[in-house]
């Protein structure tokens, strides 16, 4: 079997046992309201795995999609406080504008200057946390969180009559789109190419660094998405908003099998990682543990998958290559 | 279409700062054909072909491809006409499959999307013209060497009039595998496609070659038809002389030192096997051979660098340890092939080079580095090998090759040094500080080291050892210990061909 077969198979079934613990240990876990109340978990964490995801399979890392998402939400808070009249539509507009041209900085900085992703990305997280700062909203010097009123924008974090969340729509069809996108298209193939073998992507005429800036701006969009309906769940834009939230996005990204050193993952597999964080989480305030537990466990889990997936990518390599031995030896006998 | 002639370079020039390394090369190769080109190392081949390739920029002459004169200046433009080399070292990317890498490039869209059915249809339809069937949907890092060299090949068919250089290609390879190889060129060479096939091996060029042509000093020997091929005359003509002149002839020596160095039986499946050599205290030993012999790996497990699934090693007569750390304690040293990635630390100044392997001797209390003796083990090994410049402060990076390959042999003479191993001595050095590092080796033996030399450079083998193992395929295929003998020999050797007046010990 395919080793991306194998993988998936795996995260799909730490999932089913994650749920199948919790939907046993508490009777309440596995009504439809929770239900539907994990899945918005999921989903604004979820919108930011497709970008990343992306980033990650080119071999490349973003930390700073939660100070992005921070500062696109508060751009539309001050739309919100300062311009009541500007339409619901043009805000949503502003925050994916801000999104990508945030992204377009993060890929000018890798492929332009050359700097490391994480280098890169570590920084424009400052600067979009101090942007973010920046523009908040103030009362006599003071910063205030000031609450949002505007109805028709805190529609966003409403949900269907059934019960589902309007988020989670989106996040479903961004998966849609970026699975289709990553598996579909040239673009797809090209960040599989970059992220796996950078050199002889070159030497096949691969624009990888166009493809890197791609996935930057790809990031970048979704956070001004995902900006949008966080604000409009939190209900206020704080200066701290979204802080950690890379974290999660990683670690969902990497349960779900995308290895840091690139050209593996995918949208899909970012999903079920992002599904998992959030009933993870989900689980474990239902066990009545602190949040401090929460971030204990994420980052546990993180060190566990990135550990299992080196052994286990070890231990494929290793079959193949005794599979070739094997060949090799049959030989030696006949000489 | 077959004996269209697809590249003719002519009169290629090519020098690197100041040294001629080609002059005035020609080069014609038909569709069709599988043309060899041979060479010692250091006669231009892989000069000749980066600068087909688009890698180098020629100094002057001319190229034409299909009839047309080109300007090659990338890979891309090489690839754009045809041109394709398949490396030792392969270029797939590992995490997509043999459809995608077949085309990577050259995709087919519909409406944006892939068409993967009209992809599937041309990467089905290459493989049945050239009859090499894999799966297309494999994943290519789950595919064995071979099977990914047959991806590479079939990447480099996509084009019409396709020429595939191959450098070396079976040096990875088995021997089975190898022999697949050869009958998939075979099919190619059927199928009108032209074939530039780059080795060391005699017996692959008898084999397979339609022509041959023959590099020495950056300038053409001879183009040699199928029918004149004499593998001894090949030989001679690679060496460039004639009649071995008697100055040319090297006397090996039966060791007199007692034994040190014991290796019995040593094994390492698909890398070596049945090695079993004594090295003597105060000998110079040298290994010849061709690339992908096992030499290298060889040296490496003796130094506890890798591991190997059975057979001894002794020294003095006790086991020796099986880590580089037990082993560096007990007295032996390396010095690899590929100095800048694996011989020093480059952006380190010489002195903390010199001092790499030996802190254990230089710490002081609370495991301070003493920096008094630590300046002093650089002094004496700047004065010693004449390092220049003489300044321990100079990153070794900013060092010429000879003076790098110095400061490498400097860490291990700062200790008590018992066994030095050597991986090419000079790759890469001036021809002038050469001699300077053959005269280091051999004070080294004169004090009593045991020194073992890998080299592919044949006038180096015979300049600095005392006696020459010759590895074939995994095992010591000769043993040269007395009387005169020229590079010739060793060639031959290493070609697997028994020379009338030699007794093989096979």
């Amino acid at each position: 079997m395919r080793q991306e077969s194998v993988r998936r198979i795996i995260s799909l079934c730490l999932l089913f046992l994650l749920i199948a613990v919790f939907g046993l240990t508490s009777s309440y876990f596995l009504a439809p309201k929770n239900i539907y109340a994990f899945l918005r978990d999921a989903s604004v964490t979820g919108i930011l795995t497709v970008g990343v995801s992306f980033v990650i399979i080119t071999a490349g890392i973003d930390l700073s999609t939660g100070a992005l998402t921070a500062l696109c939400a508060m751009l539309m808070a001050n739309f919100l406080y300062y311009q009541p009249g500007v339409p619901i539509p043009v805000l949503c507009i502003v925050s994916i504008l801000v999104g990508i041209l945030g992204g377009l900085l993060n890929g000018f900085v890798v492929t332009r200057l050359k700097l490391p992703d994480f280098i890169a990305t570590l920084a424009t997280q400052g600067i979009f946390r101090g942007l973010t700062m920046f523009f908040a909203i103030r009362e006599s010097g003071r910063i205030r969180n000031q609450v949002i009123k505007n109805r028709a924008f805190l529609a966003f974090s409403g949900k269907f009559g059934f019960g589902l969340f309007y988020v989670t729509v989106v996040f479903a069809v961004m998966v849609i789109i970026g699975q289709l996108l990553l598996k579909k298209t040239k673009i797809g193939v090209y960040t599989y190419a970059t992220g796996s073998n950078r050199k002889s992507a070159d030497l096949s005429g691969i624009p990888a660094d166009r493809i890197k800036r791609f996935a930057f701006v790809l990031s970048g969009f979704c956070c001004g998405l995902a900006a949008i309906f966080l604000l409009a769940r939190t209900g206020a834009a704080t200066v701290d908003l979204g802080t950690g939230l890379e974290f999660d996005v990683i670690a969902a990204v990497v349960v779900g099998g995308c290895a840091f050193s690139g050209g593996r993952g995918d949208v899909v597999g970012s999903m079920i990682g992002a599904l998992f964080m959030a009933i993870l989480t989900n689980g474990i305030y239902k066990y009545n543990l602190g949040s401090e537990y929460h971030v204990i466990i994420k980052g546990v889990v993180i060190i566990i998958m990135v550990l299992f997936d080196s052994v286990y990518q070890y231990w494929f390599r290793s079959r193949t290559r005794s599979a070739d031995k094997r060949a090799r030896n049959g030989k030696a006998v006949v000489e | 279409m077959n004996g269209q002639v697809l590249l003719r370079a002519e009169n290629i020039h090519k020098s690197f700062s100041g040294v001629q390394v080609l002059k005035g090369v020609n080069l014609e190769i038909r569709a069709g054909e599988v043309h060899a080109l041979m060479g010692e190392n250091g006669a231009g081949k892989s000069t000749l072909i980066k600068i087909i390739m688009g890698v180098y920029p020629k100094d002057s002459g001319d190229i034409w491809v299909q009839g047309e004169k080109v300007e090659i200046n990338s890979r891309q433009d090489a690839q754009r006409l045809g041109l394709a080399v398949i490396y030792q070292e392969l270029s797939l990317i590992p995490t997509l499959t043999v459809m995608q890498n077949i085309l990577l490039g050259q995709e087919t869209q519909k409406a944006g999307l892939l068409d993967r059915r009209a992809m599937m249809r041309r990467v089905q339809e290459l493989m049945d013209r050239f009859d090499l069937h894999l799966d297309p949907n494999e994943v290519v890092e789950n595919l064995s060497i071979a099977q990914q060299q047959t991806v590479e090949i079939l990447k480099s068919l996509t084009v019409d009039a396709p020429l595939i250089i191959m450098d070396e290609p079976t040096a990875s390879l088995s021997a089975s595998e190898s022999e697949r190889l050869f009958d998939i060129i075979d099919r190619l060479r059927s199928r009108g496609v032209g074939i530039l096939y780059i080795t060391h091996r005699l017996e692959e060029v008898r084999l397979l070659a339609d022509r041959l042509t023959v590099l020495r000093d950056g300038e053409n020997v001879a183009v040699v038809e199928k029918k004149d091929y004499d593998p001894q005359k090949i030989i001679r003509m690679m060496i460039g002389k004639e009649i071995t002149t008697a100055a040319d002839r090297v006397e090996m020596k039966r060791p007199s030192g007692p034994v040190g160095l014991s290796v019995r039986n040593l094994c390492r499946k698909g890398v070596f096997r049945d090695i079993s050599f004594d090295a003597h205290h105060g000998e110079i030993l040298g290994i010849g051979g061709l690339v992908g012999s096992g030499r290298t790996e060889v040296l490496r497990a003796i130094f506890g660098a890798d591991r190997y699934d059975s057979g001894e090693i002794t020294f003095d007569g006790k086991k020796i340890a099986s880590t580089v750390s037990g082993n560096i304690l007990k007295g032996f040293g390396l010095i690899p092939e590929d100095r800048r990635a694996q011989g020093f630390i480059p952006l380190q100044s010489i002195r903390k080079n010199v001092a790499l392997t030996n802190y254990d001797l230089l710490s002081g209390a609370l495991g301070l580095i003493r920096s008094g003796q630590e300046s002093a083990m650089c002094d004496r090994a700047i004065r010693d090998l004449d390092i220049r410049p003489n300044l321990p402060s100079m990153p070794v990076i900013n060092l010429s090759g000879g003076n790098q390959q110095k400061v490498v042999v400097g860490k291990w003479m700062a200790r008590d040094l018992k066994v030095l191993l050597v991986d090419e001595p000079t790759a890469g050095i001036d021809v002038g500080v050469k001699e300077a590092i053959y005269q280091i080796l051999e004070s080294l033996a004169a004090s009593g080291v045991i020194v073992i030399v890998v080299s592919s450079d044949l006038q180096e083998l015979l300049r600095v050892s005392t006696r020459i193992l010759v590895m074939r395929e995994g095992r010591i295929f000769k043993e040269f210990c007395e009387g005169m003998i020229t590079q010739e020999d060793i060639l031959t050797a290493a070609s697997g061909i028994d020379s009338s007046m030699e007794v093989s010990d096979e």
